[in-house]
């Protein structure tokens, strides 16, 4: 059974890991490599590799640190150029849909919607099998996915409370704008949750909701009514 | 809810044209009489919201979305009649190219051009002067600054610098009376290029409007800034404000939406959990070269080809 833990979540830092039978896979390190290193209990040594969605700071703050500490890193050109780490001989290239295996986990990257240099989703099969879509930071998931176990997926915004937001002064147009362009909405992610077989659904994570424009209470329970799954909110840090 | 397609054909077209046209046009009309009755809303003395209207309305009928339906068909009544009265509002003539009606999925938004932008200013102040400039590779420009504004001092230009793919900066000065300065802006190319970026239909090496016309575009970009702040910050006409940031802010969402729409929840895709052969096998445990390959053909990571026929306008420069 996969288990997927959301350490830090918001647009101060991302860190996730999934853990199965023993080996994690590590997702965003844009936290201190401290809190990195805290969070996978000071161990690094059971880290089959880190994904990194996109080459903004709050997804790859510590990057440096984690190539320098023996983790191979994966990450799309793109996002490799821009943190400048390419030439790094634990740098592997990922390109949109084209899988590959990572000491026995299967990740699948396909390219998503965001103001990043390529910026990437990962689908991922754990050793045991459970299947997991991972796609934060887009404005929409392009794909769909089969046999999921477990989903996580950004619940940024809800539509009405960004744009009271704006009315009330709170928020400039422009910040709207850019939001709703390259952040999903939780109807969004509602979306894509009606458009998936949900079936094999064990868990449902709603990840980096904003703190102005998101209420972690109403998405949870809205993604709960309408899947009957349980439905997790990741919390800041 | 669009005409209905089944009354559209069983009647005649111009009787379903006149249906369309008395659910927006009229009532828009109608809507804008009352505004200007309850002194709600100013004209400028030579804005006929009539003529404006005929020219909209002759356009609109021969405007087609992607999938070239008509948009009076293919978009909700509504739409078009919060479209017509962004413009009147906001006091635009699509026959001088200050706006356009662009249809995204079934919303139909009226978008102002930088054309559009300068009305504007002037409508705000009267007696403003706008110019601009491009600045190339080579080019003698100068600017002090004066109480944290900037105030260009000189632009001197040869002929032969003017290079599409040398530009370093443009800029757009607008003066109030007795050629005082009122705002500044100064944008080098990076920052063009930035915003830009925010743009749908922009992609770096493609063949789009700021591609191929790319001194046009820059132009565009800081004239569009500068009358942004002159217009946020000088009106005091609520009604017109409150129009010019609807339509801006129906135009981004309508935009993103119909993109989700068209986009969203595709194909299905999967992992062999046998990986092909094929593929880079990278052993965690065992360090070796990097898989530094070539990108091989991506995934859309922008919009993909099927929303670079979204804009069927945008090909000529002054959009």
């Amino acid at each position: 059974m996969v288990d997927f833990k959301a350490h830090a979540s918001s647009s101060a830092g991302n860190l996730y890991t999934v853990t199965d039978g023993g080996k994690t896979l590590v997702i965003e390190c844009g936290v201190r490599f401290k809190t990195l290193q805290s969070a996978l209990g000071f161990s690094l040594s059971s880290v089959s590799g880190l994904l990194v969605s996109h080459a903004h700071q709050d997804h790859a703050a510590c990057i440096q640190d984690v190539l320098r500490a023996s983790v191979p890193c994966y990450m799309s050109e793109g996002t490799a150029q821009a943190l400048g780490v390419a030439g790094h001989h634990r740098t592997h290239i990922l390109t949109g849909l084209r899988q590959v295996d990572i000491g026995g986990w299967t990740v699948l990257p396909f390219g998503v919607i965001h103001d990043a240099d390529e910026p990437l989703g990962f689908l991922i099969v754990a050793p045991g099998g459970d299947r997991l879509v991972y796609a934060v930071d887009t404005a929409y998931v392009p794909y769909r996915f089969e046999r999921l176990s477990v989903i996580a997926i950004e619940a940024n915004f809800s539509l009405d409370t960004i744009r009271r937001n704006v009315a009330s002064g709170e928020i400039a147009l422009s910040h709207k704008n850019r939001v709703i362009q390259n952040h999903m909405s939780i109807e969004r992610a509602l979306d894509m949750l009606r458009a998936n077989d949900l079936s094999q659904v064990r868990e449902i994570h709603l990840l980096h909701l904003s703190d102005g424009n998101s209420d972690a209470e109403a998405f949870r329970r809205q993604v709960q009514e309408l899947t009957g799954k349980p439905v997790y909110v990741a919390a800041r840090q | 809810m669009s005409v209905p397609q089944a009354q559209a054909q069983n009647q005649s077209q111009p009787n379903a044209l006149a249906l369309v046209k008395r659910d927006t046009v009229d009532v828009v009309a109608a809507r804008i009489r009352q505004f200007v009755q309850d002194g709600e809303l100013a004209l400028p003395a030579n804005y006929s919201p009539e003529n404006a209207m005929k020219s909209a309305w002759l356009i609109l009928q021969s405007t087609v979305d992607k999938e070239r339906r008509p948009v009076l068909k293919a978009c909700t009544k509504e739409s078009i009649a919060n479209a017509l009265l962004d413009m009147v509002i906001q006091g635009l003539n699509p026959a001088k190219r200050q706006c356009y009606f662009i249809p995204y999925g079934d919303q139909l938004v009226c978008q102002r051009s930088y054309f559009g932008d300068e009305a504007l200013v002037l409508r705000v102040k009267p007696d403003a002067n706008i110019w601009y400039g491009v600045v190339y590779e080579g080019d003698e420009f100068e600017y002090q600054m004066e109480r944290g504004l900037r105030k260009i001092t000189k632009h001197v230009q040869q002929i032969t610098n003017i290079k599409p793919d040398k530009i370093i900066a443009a800029y757009c000065v607008i003066e109030g009376k007795d050629g005082q300065v009122i705002h500044t802006e100064v944008m080098t190319i990076d920052q063009i290029h930035k915003s830009w970026q925010q743009s749908k239909t922009y992609r770096a090496n493609g063949d789009g409007p700021h591609n191929n016309f790319p001194d046009q575009m820059c132009l565009r970009t800081a004239i569009r800034r500068a009358s942004k702040a002159i217009i946020n910050s000088s009106s005091d006409d609520y009604l017109l404000l409150e129009r010019v940031n609807r339509s801006d802010e129906v135009g981004a969402e309508a935009e993103i939406e119909a993109e989700v729409e068209a986009n969203a929840n595709g194909e299905i895709i999967d992992a062999e959990t046998k990986p092909a052969p094929a593929e880079p096998q990278v052993a965690a445990a065992k360090e070796q070269a990097p898989a530094v390959q070539s990108p091989a053909p991506q995934a859309p990571t922008k919009a993909p080809p099927a929303q670079q026929a979204k804009q069927t306008r945008l090909g000529e420069p002054g959009f």
